[in-house]
This record gives C-alpha cells, structure tokens and sequence, in this order.
C-alpha cells in the first residue's frame, strides 16, 4: 500500500510539473480555463445562428446542451491526461523504460499522472457553469439534499472516465504516436453518444443502443437531473429512476474497472512480446 | 567513393537543393501514413465522431424547431432547409478543421518535436532553404489530412444527408488552395517561434484549437459572430487573421448559394474574401521567411535550437 | 590557404534561466551560482588544416559539444570568431553547411517509421545528392559498415550500434569536406567501435582535403587516430600537438601506476614534494583503488608507499609506465577523466 501511495503522489508532483511549470501560474490559470470556455462558448454561437435565423429560441435545449458540454471537460481532460502519459514517455520524453522498469505499479503511476488533469478540469468546469449562470441565463438548480448524491455521482464518474483513459493507454502501448487522433476521437466518441449535447432519442436506434452501454451515458444524465432537474428536456433515460441510474452507474464503474486492468495488462503483454514498450515511431 | 563534389551557388542549384529537400521532408508523412495502419483509425475516421456531434446538435434544434411549427408547413421548410445548411456548415468547417490541426500539430509546433527527437540539428546544419524543409512539411501534411478531410465530407454527404450546390467549381478550387497555403503559411509562421520555445509552444498549439474553432466560426457561420451586439464583432475581426474564417466563408457561400441563412451570415462577397486569401498567403509565406530567418539567429544566439526538454 | 577550421578567442558564455534563479534563489536564498552562467567555451584558438584528422580530447562538460554546434552552425558564439572552409559560422553559414556534416555519438536521428536506407536518403536529399548518387552511396555505405542486412528495416526495430552505424552512413553520404564527429563510438561494442574508427581514418588518409574534428574522451581512441590533439577542460584549451609531442612534454617526468587497497586519505599526496599531480580511481568490485603519479623523478616513491602502508593499505602492484594521453591530461589538470 505504501508503494501504490508513494507512487500515486510522485506521479501526482510529476503530473503537475508537467502540466503547470512551462509558465507562471496566472498564465496557467488563464490558459486553463480560455480552452473550455471558448469550447462552450462554440455551443452558444451555434444556437445564437440557429435562433437567428428566424428559428424558435429553445432556452431549455441550450442549457441542457451547456451544462452537458460543461462537465465534458472533464472527459477530455481526464481521458488525454491518462493515455498521453505513455505516448508521451514514450515518444518524447523518452523515459518510458525507465518508469516502467522501476519496481513500482505502472498503472497506479498513470492514475497519479493524471490527477493534475482532473483537478485543473474541475476549476475549469466550475468558471464554465459559473459564466454560464451569470450571463447566458444557463438554468441550475442543485438543492442541498442533491449535494451527497451529485458528489456520489461525481466520483463515480471520475473513476469510469479514469478506467476508460487507461483502457486507452493500454491500446496506446500498441498503437504509434496518436495522441491528437486518439484526444479528439475517444472524447467525440462519448459527445456523440452519450448525450452529451443532445437527448440519444435524436439517436438513430443501434447509436442509443451504443449510449445505453456507456456509463458516461448515465453519468451525464444523473449529474444533469441532479443539477438542472428543470430542464424537461427529454433524457431518453426519464423511465430510471436517481438510485437506479447510480446503481447502474456503480456497475458500469466497476465493470470498466476490471475491463481496464484486464486491457492495461494485456497491451503491456503484447507490447513486451513485440518490444514496443519504449519504440518511438514519429513521422 | 568519388571525390568531393564542386560546391555549387548558382540559382538552378539552389532550386534543385530544395525542391529535393522538400521531396525529403514530405517523404516520411506520405510514407508514414501508410506504414501504420492504426493511423487511418485514429488520425481520419475516429476525429469524425467530435464532428458529428457537432451535426446532432444542429438536427437535435432542428427537430424541436420542427415539432414545435407542426402544422405550418411553410415553417417546417424553412427549418429544414437551415438546419441542412447550418449541417453543411458544420461539414466543412470539420474538412477545415483536419488542416488547422494538421498546420497546429504537424507544422508550427513540429519543429519543437524535432528539437526534442534530436532531427532539428541535423535539419539546421543542412545547406537547403528552411522555407523548403516546412515546405516539405506542409506538402506531406496536406497530403496525410486529405485523407480525414475526403473522409468528412463524404460522412456529411452519406451519413448526414447534407446536400452541396456547387456552381462555380473553379473558384471553389482557388478558394480551397489559396485558404490552404494561406494556413500553412500561418502555420510556417507559428512554427518560426517554436524555434525558440519549448512547452510554451505546445501549450500554445493546445490553446489555439477552442478559441480558434470559435472565433472564426468552424462549426458555425462566422457572420453570426457579427450579430451578437458588443464582443461579438471585435471576436470575429481576431479571428479573421486565421485564414480558415475567409475560407470558410467563401467555400460555405460557394457550396450553399449567397441566399443561405437569408444571405444575412457571410462576411463579404466570394470574390472579395478570394483576394484576401491571396493577399493573407503571399503576406504569410514572406513574414515566415524573414520571422523564420530571425528566430533561428535568437534562437542559436541563445542556444536554444538544439536544447531538449526544455 | 584557410584552414579547414580556426577559431579566434571563442567563447561562449550560457545565460542560465533566469526566472528559475531568481525564484530559487527566493526559495533558499541560494541558487545564483549554481543556475548563473556557465562558461562553455572560454577564449578558445585552434587551427585546424586541411586533411587533418583533429581530435579533442576532454571529459564530459569540458565544451567539446559546444564548440562542435558552434562550428556546425547550430550555435552563435558569445564573442571570438569561428571560420570553417574560411568562412565565418556567424555570418556565411550557407558555405559551410555546403561542405560539413555531423555525427553525434548516443543520438538517435529519424523516423521510426521509415527503413535505415529511407532515413538516410532523406537526410542526403537536404543536401541537394540527387536521388540516384545517394542511393548508391547508401548501398555502398552500408555494405562497408555491415548495415546491408538492416537496410529496410525500420528504424526502430534497430540496435544502438546499428542506429549508430546508420548515423555515420548519413554523415558520410552527402560526402562533406569536413566531418564533425562528437563522441561517435560512445556506447558502442569493441567491433562496432572498430569499424567505424576504420573507417574514418581510411576516409581522411585516402582522400585529398577531407578533414575531421574528433571530440572523444577515449584516450585510445584519440591517440591512435588523431594526428593532432587539443586537450580542452573547463572550456580551455590546454595543450594542442600530436599525440607523441603531447606525450614527449611529461617524458620528463616519471609516470608510476599503483593498485592498493582501497584507501580514502588522498589529501597528503598533493602536498609531496616531487609530486607533480595524481589521480585515483576506486574499482569497488575488487575493493581496490588505482592511483596514477606524475613525478618529477623516482624520488617521492617511497614516500608515497609508506603514506599508504601507514594507513594499514596493502599494495598490490607498482608500476612504471610510458607517459599516456590520459597521463598529459592529469599532468595538466590533476585529475582523470573518471
């Protein structure tokens, strides 16, 4: 236990150090929240255009659409911050051998990296809400009685989406230096599908199917009853009730928690066997 | 071996030196893409999933719009008409959206990869031109993003339904390269200062995909950015300095016809944002020649050009 | 005639970072010295001739590599002046990038993605080598340095020494006048260090006006190749002959090698009388340390053995020797590159 704690906060230091010492704090601060305010504020110009030209403002689908793409920040930051860890070892740091052979749990390493992620991704999520509220009249209503459950919710969530970075990282260990490809289509991946922007019923069927089977599906759809309960947005999930969409999502968590580990181990394996833990393959 | 070879200067030389050092240079993307097979999945199909969503939330508006004016089939028109419209807009800022990242990843920040996988030095020490070494970037580049650009818009096409009209196909060509170079020259420009910067100019790259999808209106048409009263206009001129706002604009007004969105969303007249694609591309290229030739004189002052992990 | 290669009062002078001074200076009121400037090059003159094969010889941090960057182009110097083929690195580099090449030992230069022959028939297309010619060059190169059977396979399916071997290829294959070599054989088995070391000497003796700059701190391989030496440490030039003549400087004095026990009180030798400088290195394996003695005759000798009998230290053997390039170098600085 000692070891996997030692690990977890060296990586978590190195994670930080990595992410943050390129600049003073203050530009870091601003660099880590103009991202996914411009990202959100894609969404409010789309449904400016829209309602501009001469369509029905729908200020219930814009909320559920930013408060949705608000927490996805936390997808792609906890997703990239997970499986860049061994591309960019890797590839560019070229330390990766020499982590990996340190008498220590890679994959507890990897979690460690990507703490820094989850923790810059939460400030931005929260200025992202907050500006959101403030100006763009994004409707939220959390009641006190709602906090254990949303915090439930949000460290089920978190745990989901750091399985779901290490089932990449270990596909990563495979696979030559994706990093943008894998950043930007794992992330679309879960926008598309697990209605993130837009209800699954906009969904051809085989598409809702894909969503029912992702946890993040029930993720969002919890962290939004829960946040914006009066949205009346259709959720395509409104038949489940909250405890059944937490048990859902506690199932689906440690699913993907052994299905990582099962991926982590088995990538990790056919990498040493080809002798590609440490092969750069840059183009 | 032969003796050593006559060390020519002459124009004719120079002209072979870097058309061969961009054949060079462009050699491993070409090749690159089609040794890995992974990269088809991850680096052309699967970034088209962040573009569909984008799509869904326009046919996810569209479809309350449409419920919402049932029994008026005038207005049930109109809506479908803009929401394919709003979709083909989408479409194509996704194809332009595959050469942004391309000129962010593969061109202006490349040169810091090359400095960290030690190739940088050997690029600088070589007697060719550093224009034609990002030349041979830009022209591998292109040709790998192709790929991910046919692959959208084929998607808009035939999953999405998305209906083009094109009714001048020549000045849709001039509008596409000259938006192209222009970008790369952007790109060539970026790629100057990475000379100098290390993580800096990777957190740069990152910072300059948001805010520039937004600001010149990649999944959006950017005139909308000019009705929003007070910030909108001024965000909209900023993001005008990237070429892809003109571009796109353009090649939406191109595909789509002028009356689109009532004519009332584009920036200026096809014609007009041809020119400043022309202007933009010539400006570019010769403002990365000189700030490339600058930058590599600091950045050897300071003994950065061959520093790693900086 | 130009020289080959000549610098004039060269230094170069690394600012540090600045914002991290300042800042760990904050933090523990320490820091300035350590992150301040640091003096890579420091007035260094040398001249190198055409057809010569120029080794500098110097242990790790001593601005060999440098000095290397600053001759390739890759680095302006602080002040001082460097020509190459006569033209000066500062101002006319197109010229000299015509004529040099370089060749950093432990680098690794390409794509993963593309074979050994693809890699260095890129690099030589920066060179302007048509197509056909580099090629053949690479086929030729290859075969000579044993890379044949490696030719298309991708880089990173490659050894260290082949990797190696296939950054020699690239220095050789755009045929240079003047080759910088900076630790080309580091990390490389004996045979592999042989062919190459073969190489490069058959290159320069066989050809007219084909100069080499050697950096190494392998004594051996510096002697047995270079046809003259400039020993550099801290950023200065210490001597600069040939081999022999940089030998016959300490004939003079005696040379005496010693294997004792292990022993940690050094301190007394250096204040010996007739002890010009020492050097000692632990080989802990066999718990032993070697000490090497310049002496300026036979005279200190049995002083230095009661010194170290005192200390309840056995010695196991004692040994005079003919002066190495290693033994000039402790004369100079009163260390070893160890």
């Amino acid at each position: 236990m000692n070891t996997f704690w030692r690990t977890f906060k060296v990586a978590a230091w190195l994670g930080w150090e990595m992410d943050s010492n390129w600049t003073e704090p203050w530009l870091f601060m601003v660099y880590s929240v103009v991202k996914p305010v411009a990202g959100a504020f894609i969404l409010v110009l789309m449904y400016t255009v829209f309602a501009f030209i001469g369509n029905r403002p729908d200020p219930a689908a814009f909320s559920y659409m930013y408060v949705g793409n608000s927490f996805f920040i936390f997808v792609g930051s906890v997703l990239f911050g997970t499986f860049q860890v061994i591309q960019s070892d890797r590839e560019w740091y070229q330390t990766i051998r020499y982590v990996y052979i340190s008498p220590i749990s890679y994959y507890v390493y990897i979690v460690g990296r990507a703490v820094s992620k989850v923790g810059v991704a939460a400030f931005a999520v929260a200025i992202t809400l907050a500006f959101g509220v403030a100006f763009l009249g994004v409707q939220i209503h959390l009641t006190v009685d709602a906090v254990p459950l949303f915090a439930a919710s949000m460290l089920l969530g978190l745990a989901v989406l750091l399985a779901i970075g290490i089932c990449l990282g270990g596909i990563s260990f495979l696979t030559a230096k994706h990093t943008h490809g894998l950043a930007e289509g794992i992330p679309g991946l879960f926008y598309v599908f697990c209605g993130v922007l837009f209800p699954l019923s906009i969904l051809p069927s085989w598409g809702q199917a894909i969503g029912k089977a992702i946890p993040l599906t029930y993720w969002f759809d919890i962290t939004r009853r829960l946040l914006a309960p009066t949205l009346g947005v259709d959720s395509t999930l409104a038949g489940y009730s909250d405890l059944t969409i937490m048990a859902l999502l506690v199932v689906s968590s440690v699913a993907f928690f052994g299905l990582s580990l099962l991926i982590f181990k088995t990538g990790e394996y056919f990498a040493r066997k080809a002798g590609k833990i440490d092969m750069t393959t840059s183009y | 071996m032969k003796p050593a070879t006559v060390r020519r200067t002459d124009l004719r030389y120079r002209i072979g030196l870097n058309l061969r050092a961009v054949v060079g240079r462009s050699y491993p993307r070409i090749v690159g893409a089609n040794r890995e097979p992974s990269w088809i999945f991850f680096e052309a199909l699967l970034p088209l999933l962040g573009i569909a969503a984008y799509v869904f939330i326009y046919q996810s508006f569209g479809a309350r719009s449409f419920a919402a004016a049932a029994g008026n089939t005038t207005a049930q028109a109109v809506i479908s008409a803009n929401t394919n419209a709003l979709i083909a807009s989408v479409v194509l800022g996704g194809t332009m959206v595959a050469f942004w990242l391309n000129v962010l990843w593969s061109m202006a920040s490349q040169l810091y990869w090359e400095k960290e996988i030690g190739n940088l030095q050997l690029y600088m020490m070589a007697p060719m031109n550093r224009m034609a070494l990002l030349g041979g970037m830009a022209v591998g580049g292109m040709v790998m993003t192709s790929m991910r650009a046919v692959s959208t818009l084929v998607a808009g096409i035939l999953v999405f339904g998305v209906i083009f009209q094109v009714a001048d196909p020549l000045t849709l060509l001039a509008v596409f390269f000259a938006a192209l170079i222009a970008l790369y020259g952007l790109g060539m420009m970026f790629a100057s200062l990475y000379l100098l910067w290390g993580r800096e100019a990777w957190n740069l790259s990152a910072l300059m995909e948001e805010p520039i999808f937004f600001s010149s209106g990649f999944y959006f048409p950017v005139g909308g950015l000019f009705r929003v009263p007070g910030w909108g206009p001024i965000i909209a001129i900023i993001g005008s300095f990237v070429p892809a706002t003109f571009g796109l604009d353009a090649l939406r007004q191109l595909t789509l016809g002028s009356t689109a969105f009532g004519g009332q969303l584009w920036i200026f007249d096809v014609k007009t944002e041809l020119y400043i694609l022309v202007f933009m591309a010539v400006l570019f290229l010769i403002l990365a020649r000189y700030s490339l030739r600058y930058l590599e004189t600091l950045a050897k002052r300071e003994g950065k050009l061959t520093s790693r992990h900086q | 005639m130009p020289y080959a290669v000549e610098t004039r009062d060269l230094t170069r002078i690394f600012a540090g970072k600045k914002k991290r001074r300042i800042r760990r200076k904050r933090a523990t009121g320490e820091g300035e010295d350590h992150l301040g400037p640091v003096t890579a090059l420091d007035q260094v003159s040398i001249q190198i001739r055409d057809g010569e094969l120029f080794g500098m010889l110097g242990p790790n941090g001593a601005g060999k590599t440098t000095l290397i960057k600053i001759l390739a182009t890759l680095l302006l110097p602080t002040s001082g002046q460097a020509f190459v083929a006569g033209h000066d690195v500062a101002k006319d580099p197109f010229p000299i990038r015509q004529r040099i090449n370089m060749v950093s030992g432990g680098e690794t230069s390409g794509y993963g993605l593309l074979t050994a022959r693809e890699n260095v028939w890129m690099f030589s297309q920066f060179y302007g080598v048509p197509s056909k010619v580099s090629k053949g060059r690479i086929d030729e190169l290859m075969h000579t340095f044993g890379l044949w059977d490696k030719r298309d396979a991708k880089v990173r399916m490659l050894s260290t020494g082949q990797r190696q071997k296939m950054n020699m290829i690239r220095g050789f294959v755009t045929d240079p006048d003047i080759l910088f070599l900076d630790e080309p054989t580091l990390g490389l088995d004996v045979n592999a260090a042989r062919v190459i070391r073969d190489y490069i000497t058959n290159w320069v003796r066989s050809q007219k006006s084909k100069t080499v700059l050697l950096t190494t701190h392998y004594m051996a391989e510096a002697d047995q190749m270079c046809d003259r030496i400039a020993i550099i440490d801290n950023g200065k030039i210490l001597a600069c002959d040939t081999p022999e003549n940089l030998k016959r400087m300490i004939r003079t004095e005696t040379t005496f090698r010693l294997e004792v026990d292990t022993i940690r009180d050094i301190a007394s030798f250096s204040s010996m009388e007739g002890v010009k400088n020492f050097s000692h290195t632990d080989d802990i394996s066999k718990n032993r340390t070697h000490l090497t003695f310049i002496l300026e005759d036979e005279g200190p000798v049995a002083e230095i053995l009661s010194t170290i009998t005192s200390q309840g230290k056995k010695v196991h053997s004692l040994q005079k020797s003919e002066p190495t390039l290693e033994d000039v170098f402790i004369s100079m600085v009163g260390r070893g590159f160890e």
